[in-house]
């Protein structure tokens, strides 16, 4: 009968050989070098280029030096001066923040009227065709968010900038410059294409209210006004500041709605000022205002996170189902499903059939002009750049294999190092590199995608080490596509590893499976559908990605998206939006089929 | 078949709090030792240790003479090549596998011929009476088949040590009493060394052959079961297992009430044993079902008691009373005729002393050797 009293606490091996234990468990569990390989590929890919963009934002470039009075290579802040302070500051940043500052401001109010209602009406009320209208009303983030900008183009545009005029133009009616170009439609196209997300969250929030907490106030004797004043408006509170913060996040880093709509009228903001210092070949400055993109990118984050815990301290979401009692309109029901119509209408079907009619049209919509030439044309008199129809010679398809392939490749490593981090997470045989890996992996959500673009820039144009310069390389491509995606593949990849366990890795163990086996045998095959989901999200968010890549893309590596760009740059209407429609056409059916076959939810997919 | 031996083990997460604390333990060939305590006490990892999911931060663990886990000498073997079978709590079948798949995994990573694979597989799912469903996935079957199919699997590869932790937790009483002979069964067939986790006393009572009993990392007592039951190594044990649980009554500074009248009347009978204790008793425990009512059949502890409520649970009847104003319980298995409020004499012939420490010191069993009446 073995007795053992209280023991004090164990002897302790001496640390040699305990080090020598714990290398002969290493040797034999690849978690933690697999963990340290993550670590330093991640560090290098994620936190490498914004110390790089850093340093270079601080150090005097080849070039300047006659300028700065420094040697090239020194420390300086003369960048800084010349952002900040210096006689062309204004134009370089002060204005294009002010406008930043403007169109975030303006598209925020506009979705948050659009969405906010939309989401009211499609989840609290008894409008008709509810489900319909949730799913259509959805749609126009499906598209790329600058479709719109294009289809505006088409309609508005005057002949400040030279080619082809817009549709009221062509009938003889004279676009003033601001409606045309600058403030006004950069709002108004980004605020329909951003809209949605406010109604995915707010829509969500609404859903979740608890109905007892409004029928308690209401036992108590509150009017209905005072009920959505003092308790349904306070409990909304968080998703309405995480709809306002994550919009005013993206319209930062957006770049393709102002570069279309605002660079004719001159009208700046900060990404068109980054890509346009980056093109002047002016690296100190554009560092600068990558650096300062990042900053506020970071503050908007750690704003939003900070806000949503404060609020998650008096918001109860009940556990019994949520308000099921919907307002009843009334007579007003027909008129408020009208209004949603009115919203898809203006949201989805002009933009796309405005877009659509152009490309059949030489002059813009007007149908006796009818011609498939824009399509199909063999020749196209004088278009020089692309002289042909969008689907005759090799540009469509290159850019279309070229999309496919890069797009491709960098979501599956995306979704396959999603799923290592969330592995070597769950996994727990390193705490340390786990919690390196789950904070590194989720940097790039704090980073506008084009600020990421510029600081890949940095750390990847030249020769470093034993890493070649990567610019103008589809590797390069790759690789920053993949690390912008990977917040969002590490979060569901943890979150299918941590549902999945370790036990059923453990039992293979157990049964004798050597670590290559568990994975290829069990680990992977039984994760085939997060696998897959890992994959397909990325992929249609990276199909319809301009800001990320417009930086990066060479000659070589044109991908649809820039092609369309290229193709405003010259001015060629009808063609630009032919190549828009098609990105949109593929997002859009692989949206729609993979919420069909997969059955999840586009507000899971909202990365994009 | 092979002894597991446990030496000087412990294992503490990130320097601090210790999970298991020195442990020595081992379990006999051909055991079925039940690893039983309550939640957070240290025996799944011990489980888990042993099977090499987990590792130690000092001492030997070893299976015959082959040594698994030696921190003091840098030997460690993968979970993989122990050749060993565990059973987990929630069965962790592959849920994309088959059932014939999952039971078949271990002997395909054994590198065994399809045919025979195949036929072992199968005989594997019969001794558990679910080769019907060979075919199916595991999310078609029922909690219990689950949990057949992965003792099944287990079995398939014919490990000499069986490791399972709590697999009869998630089951229902009916199947988990099925379930409780059918592992005793396998025990006896395949003869394998079984480490068997538990929270259930009962369980380890039924099945084990020796049972360990741990609390905050620590080894209690390791005893057989009915030896651990009747002669409990400390308070700890006294009262974790049993149920109900023994009463035990804290002596206290004045002699009187019910801890006094038990202590007197075991020092008179049993002089030798509480003078040879290395401190005086401090704490008096009887077992419920060694408290009887009625007229004490002769030289035993009895004193008057008020019945407070009478518990009626078809088999048993569980009785509170009030004796020298402490609360007492008593099992009885015959019918109890007493209401509420009756004055009734409760005698026992069995009691344990504890001392400061929480040791048991000793224990009186009138009804054992009435002649010397102590057993120490």
């Amino acid at each position: 009968m073995a007795v053992v009293t209280k023991a004090e606490t164990p002897p302790r091996p001496p640390r040699s050989r305990r080090l020598l234990y714990r290398l002969r468990v290493l040797r034999h569990d690849p978690t933690a070098a697999l963990g340290l390989i993550l670590v330093v590929v991640l560090g290098y890919l994620v936190v490498a280029p914004l110390v790089a963009v850093l340093s270079d934002a601080f150090r005097l470039q080849y070039g300047d030096d006659v300028h700065a009075g420094q040697a090239a290579g020194e420390w300086t802040g003369y960048y800084l001066w010349r952002v900040f302070r210096s006689q062309i500051s204004g134009l370089l940043f002060w204005q294009p923040l002010l406008n930043t500052l403007v169109v975030a401001l303006g598209t925020v109010l506009f979705a948050l009227v659009l969405g906010g209602g939309m989401a009211w009406l499609v989840t609290r009320t008894n409008v008709p065709g509810r489900k319909w209208l949730a799913g259509a009303l959805v749609v126009p983030y499906m598209l790329p968010s600058w479709t719109f900008s294009l289809a505006w183009l088409t309609l508005f545009k005057n002949e400040r900038a030279g080619g082809q005029v817009g549709f009221l133009q062509a009938q003889g009616v004279h676009t003033p410059d601001w409606l045309a170009y600058g403030a006004l439609p950069i709002i108004v196209t980004l605020g329909l294409h951003y809209y949605p997300f406010v109604l995915l969250l707010v829509g969500n929030a609404l859903r979740r209210i608890d109905a007892q907490l409004v029928d308690s106030a209401r036992i108590l004797g509150a009017p209905q006004r005072t009920v959505v004043r003092r308790i349904v408006i306070p409990l909304m509170l968080p998703a309405l500041s995480s709809a306002v913060l994550l919009v005013v996040g993206r319209v930062l880093g957006t770049f393709g709605t102002p570069y279309v709509l605002g660079l004719p009228a001159d009208f700046r903001v900060l990404s068109t000022g980054l890509f346009q210092s980056i093109r002047d070949r002016s690296t100190g400055v554009a560092s600068v205002l990558a650096t300062v993109i990042v900053v506020i990118g970071v503050v908007i984050v750690l704003a939003d996170t900070r806000m949503t815990r404060e609020h998650r301290r008096f918001v109860t979401v009940g556990g019994k189902g949520g308000m099921d009692r919907l307002s009843d309109l009334r007579r007003v029901r027909w008129p408020a499903f009208a209004l949603g119509l009115v919203v898809f209408g203006v949201s989805v079907l002009v933009p796309v059939l405005t877009l659509l009619l152009s490309t059949v049209t030489r002059t813009p919509l007007d149908l006796s002009t009818f011609t498939l030439d824009y399509w199909l044309a063999e020749r196209l008199p004088g278009a020089v750049g692309f002289p042909h129809g969008v689907f005759r010679g090799s540009e469509l398809w290159a850019a279309a294999w070229n999309s496919l392939r890069i797009v491709g490749l960098a979501s599956v490593i995306c979704a396959v190092a999603g799923l290592l981090v969330g592995y070597v997470v769950v996994r727990g045989t390193a705490p340390r590199v786990a919690f390196f890996l789950r904070q590194v992996s989720f940097l790039p959500y704090l980073v506008p995608g084009i600020a990421f673009a510029a600081a890949s820039l940095s750390l990847f144009a030249v020769a470093r080490g034993p890493i070649p310069a990567l610019y103008g390389t589809t590797f390069l491509l790759i690789l920053v596509m993949a690390v912008t995606h990977l917040p969002y593949s590490s979060r569901s990849g943890i979150a299918a590893m941590t549902q999945l366990g370790r036990e059923p890795e453990e039992a293979a163990q157990i049964a004798g499976a050597p670590w290559f086996q568990r994975m290829g045998r069990i680990i992977f095959p039984i994760q085939k559908g997060a696998l897959v989901t890992g994959i397909v999200l990325p992929f249609i968010s990276g199909l319809k990605e301009l800001s990320i890549v417009v930086m990066l893309t060479t000659t070589g590596t044109e991908l649809l998206t820039t092609l369309s760009i290229g193709l405003v740059d010259y001015g060629y209407t009808q063609l630009a939006n032919a190549v828009v429609l098609v990105i949109a056409l593929v997002s859009f059916t692989m949206t729609y089929l993979t919420q069909r076959l997969t059955k999840s939810s586009l507000a899971s997919g909202l990365g994009g | 078949m092979p002894a597991i031996t446990l030496t000087g083990v412990a294992k503490s997460y990130g320097g601090g709090e210790h999970a298991v604390r020195n442990l020595d333990l081992t379990v006999p060939d051909g055991a079925f030792m039940c690893l039983l305590g309550p939640s957070g006490c240290g025996k799944t990892t011990t489980l888990r240790m042993i099977a090499g999911l987990e590792q130690p931060t000092a001492g030997t663990i070893a299976v015959g003479d082959r040594v698994l886990d030696s921190v003091e000498r840098g030997l460690y073997v993968p979970p993989e090549k122990r050749g060993m079978g565990l059973v987990f709590q929630n069965y962790a079948l592959w849920p994309h596998l088959s059932v014939r798949d999952n039971v078949e995994f271990g002997l395909r990573m054994r590198k065994v011929p399809a045919v025979e694979r195949r036929a072992r597989a199968e005989a594997a799912l019969k001794m558990v009476h679910v080769d019907a469903a060979m075919d199916r996935y595991p999310s078609q079957l029922s909690g219990g088949q689950q949990q057949r199919v992965a003792l099944a699997r287990m079995l398939a590869v014919n490990p000499s040590v069986l490791l399972l932790d709590e697999p009869l937790s998630n089951l229902d009483a009916r199947l988990r009493l099925e379930m409780r002979a059918e592992l005793k069964r396998i025990h006896e067939e395949s003869g394998a060394t079984i480490v068997f986790v538990t929270h259930d006393q009962l369980e380890a009572l039924t099945m084990a052959t020796d049972v360990a009993v741990m609390n905050e990392g620590e080894l209690q007592q390791v005893a057989a079961p009915m030896d651990m039951y009747d002669r409990p190594a400390n308070r700890f044990v006294a009262e974790f297992v049993g149920s109900p649980p023994m009463a035990i009554v804290d002596v206290g500074p004045s002699p009187a009430g019910l801890a006094g009248s038990l202590l007197r009347f075991a020092e008179s009978r049993v002089p030798g044993s509480l003078e040879g204790a290395q401190c005086s008793p401090t704490a008096v425990g009887i077992r419920p079902e060694a408290l009887r009512l009625g007229p004490p059949p002769g030289a035993t502890w009895c004193e008057e008691a008020v019945v407070e409520a009478v518990l009626p649970a078809g088999s048993s009847w569980t009785v509170r009373l009030r004796v020298l104003d402490t609360e007492l319980y008593a099992v009885s298995y015959t019918p109890v005729e007493a209401a509420p409020g009756d004055v009734v004499t409760c005698w026992t012939e069995r009691m344990h002393l504890f001392g400061a420490d929480g040791a048991r010191l000793s224990a009186w069993d009138g009804a054992a050797s009435p002649a010397k009446g102590a057993v120490a």
